[in-house]
């Protein structure tokens, strides 16, 4: 082996400039790739943790059929149990309880539909950060009766803080549901519905607005990181009762999922062209190296050097120039791509007004998880074995007598 | 004593729809220490011959017996062990491991025979040193002029201690300084070792010193004499 190893090395030197240009074009490809990936994780993981925290959290508790109709008939009561095993759960790190529903919300003359969200304060301001929306008034307060409103929910009614609107709804099991509330405060949202829509409110009044004591529509459970998802919901969901469904972000948000499984289709597709384009490049240089070399082959075949041999020393050969192309790649990759993991680009201007818009902060992320720099690494990898099997045909239809007549 | 008995050596290339009959049925023997010299005009299948006798080329019909068995009924793997062991190979392009150094060269095939390293190294010198050419044990073939790295390969011919070399037009890329280098280096090897050396030469001056000659033609011995040198 050791060897093979040095006649291998050797050999790739014995043409520097193209064994240079071959690993140089891996480099590239490697290069390219990480920033790629890194980009793309990076974003994605920014685009889940806005819509996760401002939304959904990881993972939800609902009553069993609550997803499809959004009935308070299908809320439930989050008992001590549900508390205890939610949170023995090593990956889960907070969670809120919410009622989400709908309302008609009046002041004078003027009435709107309306999204009714009653939360946890403190909780939800950990999760969520709701009040960074905040434009006049304050932020609700434990046991407070007041409420939220959207901006444009509040200048469509004509209401401002300190005024007090009214509620109208129905509410649990069809019983009427109304309230009068000051307004507390106003929400600025970058998502227009959600600013024309949006009402906050106590949890505890909430319950009360819609005669549902104890009630909850949604349990919010958020974890440590996105890679314990599957693992903490698979170990919740046996011990829940027969009326609750735990849900991942991603049952409750198929869209995004959607809108990022697109994306890597699509960044998959750019990585895939760019490794084919490496990869025939990289075959055509082992052919050169093999072609030329023939007689050589020969010449230690009849020497005593046997196929096996033969054809471990041309893969060395080729994983090398693979390995330098690799190893520059990521060496070179890294520091960059963790300064900018660390020091995201902030985007400003329209830009940064649509990010806003569609609910995200205005910044492009970096990831600079291992998969970032294996799956690169990987498809150079599964290239150069691919290529090896070329070697492997070439090796064993080497006819020496023919070989040494070159 | 006899080192390789040929029975009926035959060899067909098939050209297309033409069979070509290179070797055409030779049968002879060599003997230990012969300093041999098969001649024949070109195509005449003295290449083929050799190539056989060298467990390169299979032959069509025929047997090359060497220590009781024919080495056309062994493996392909034990066909290249074979020849390890048993057989040296000097070419007429020097056919030397450009990325090897001449020591290294010389070692390559004591390297596969699992020789230990002090045994490696003691032998490449004193084989090196015995070609002429043992200041140049760490040049690169590319730095050697022809002579010198025909030099080389003679060294490694010699290496594995093979019961016989076999080498094909080794003073065609030499001129004729080197050439006579060559071949007293070579007659003096094959006295002081007792290996026996078979060439296919046009060139007069092995036959001149060669102690027998093969004549082919057609792929048949025309001739086979002996001389006294």
């Amino acid at each position: 082996m050791k060897d093979n190893l040095k006649i291998a090395w050797r050999n790739l030197w014995r043409n520097s400039r193209r064994t240079l240009i071959t690993a140089a074009s891996v480099f590239f490809g490697v290069f390219f790739a990480v920033f790629m990936s890194s980009l793309q994780v990076g974003s994605f993981k920014n685009m889940v943790d806005n819509m996760v925290r401002f939304y959904s959290g990881y993972i939800q508790i609902q009553g069993e059929g609550f997803r499809e109709n959004r009935s308070l008939n299908q809320s439930f009561v989050a008992g001590k149990s549900l508390d205890s095993l939610v949170h023995l759960q090593k990956a889960v790190t907070q969670t809120t309880q919410r009622i989400e529903s709908f309302t008609l919300a009046s002041f004078g003359n003027n009435s709107s539909p309306a999204m009714i969200f009653g939360i946890q304060p403190e909780k939800e301001e950990a999760i969520s950060g709701v009040s960074k929306w905040l434009s006049a008034g304050t932020f609700l307060q434990p046991g407070s009766k007041d409420i939220l409103l959207g901006k444009q929910l509040a200048e469509n009614l004509g209401v401002s803080v300190g005024d007090t609107a009214a509620l109208i709804g129905q509410g649990y099991h069809g019983l009427s549901a109304a309230g009068i509330y000051k307004v507390a405060g106003l929400l600025d949202f970058p998502l227009p519905e959600l600013n024309r829509r949006i009402v906050y409110m106590n949890l505890a009044t909430c319950q009360d607005f819609f005669s549902m004591p104890d009630r909850i529509t949604s349990y919010v459970i958020m974890i440590d990181e996105v890679g314990h998802l599957k693992k903490t919901v698979a170990s919740i969901r046996p011990s829940l009762n027969n009326e609750l469904r735990i849900y991942s972000w991603e049952d409750l948000q198929p869209q995004l999922v959607n809108l990022i499984e697109g994306k890597l289709a699509a960044g998959k597709f750019i990585k895939g062209l760019l490794f084919m384009i490496i990869g025939f490049g990289v075959w055509a240089t082992v052919i050169m190296m093999m072609y030329e070399r023939k007689r050589e082959l020969g010449v230690m075949i009849a020497l005593g050097f046997q196929k096996t041999r033969i054809f471990i020393m041309l893969v060395i050969e080729a994983m090398l120039i693979g390995l330098i192309g690799v190893i520059a790649g990521i060496v070179v990759s890294y520091p960059l791509v963790r300064y900018l993991f660390y020091n995201p680009v902030h985007v400003t201007g329209k830009m940064a007004e649509t990010y806003r818009s569609m609910g995200f902060e205005p910044l492009i992320a970096f990831g600079k998880d291992t998969g970032v720099f294996l799956m690169p690494a990987l498809t150079i990898f599964i290239i150069f074995t691919i290529i090896a099997f070329y070697q492997m045909w070439f090796v064993a239809r080497l006819k020496t007598v023919d070989a040494l007549h070159i | 004593m006899n080192v390789i008995e040929i029975k009926n050596l035959v060899k067909i290339y098939n050209s297309g729809e033409v069979k070509v009959k290179a070797v055409n049925g030779i049968t002879t023997h060599f003997e230990q220490g012969e300093f041999t010299a098969v001649v024949g005009p070109s195509g005449s299948g003295k290449t083929t011959f050799l190539n056989m006798i060298g467990g390169l080329d299979r032959p069509t019909e025929g047997e090359v017996i060497i220590d009781g068995s024919n080495i056309w009924n062994l493996t392909s793997r034990q066909i290249i062990d074979f020849r390890m062991n048993n057989i040296g190979f000097v070419f007429q392009a020097y056919n030397l491991i450009p990325v090897l150094t001449a020591g290294e060269n010389v070692e390559f095939i004591m390297h596969l025979q699992g020789k230990p390293k002090k045994e490696r190294e003691q032998r490449t010198k004193e084989l090196l040193e015995a070609v002429g050419i043992g200041d140049r044990i760490k040049s690169r073939p590319g730095k050697l002029s022809g002579g010198q790295q025909q030099r080389v390969a003679v060294a490694r011919a010699l290496a594995s201690k093979p019961k016989f070399i076999l080498a094909d037009e080794p003073t065609a890329n030499l001129d004729s300084v080197a050439t006579t280098g060559l071949l007293e280096l070579m007659a003096e090897m094959n006295k002081k070792y007792n290996t026996t050396f078979i060439f296919a030469t046009h060139d007069q001056r092995v036959m001149d010193k060669a102690r027998r000659i093969i004549t082919i033609e057609d792929g048949k011995i025309l001739n086979d004499e002996k001389f006294d040198r």
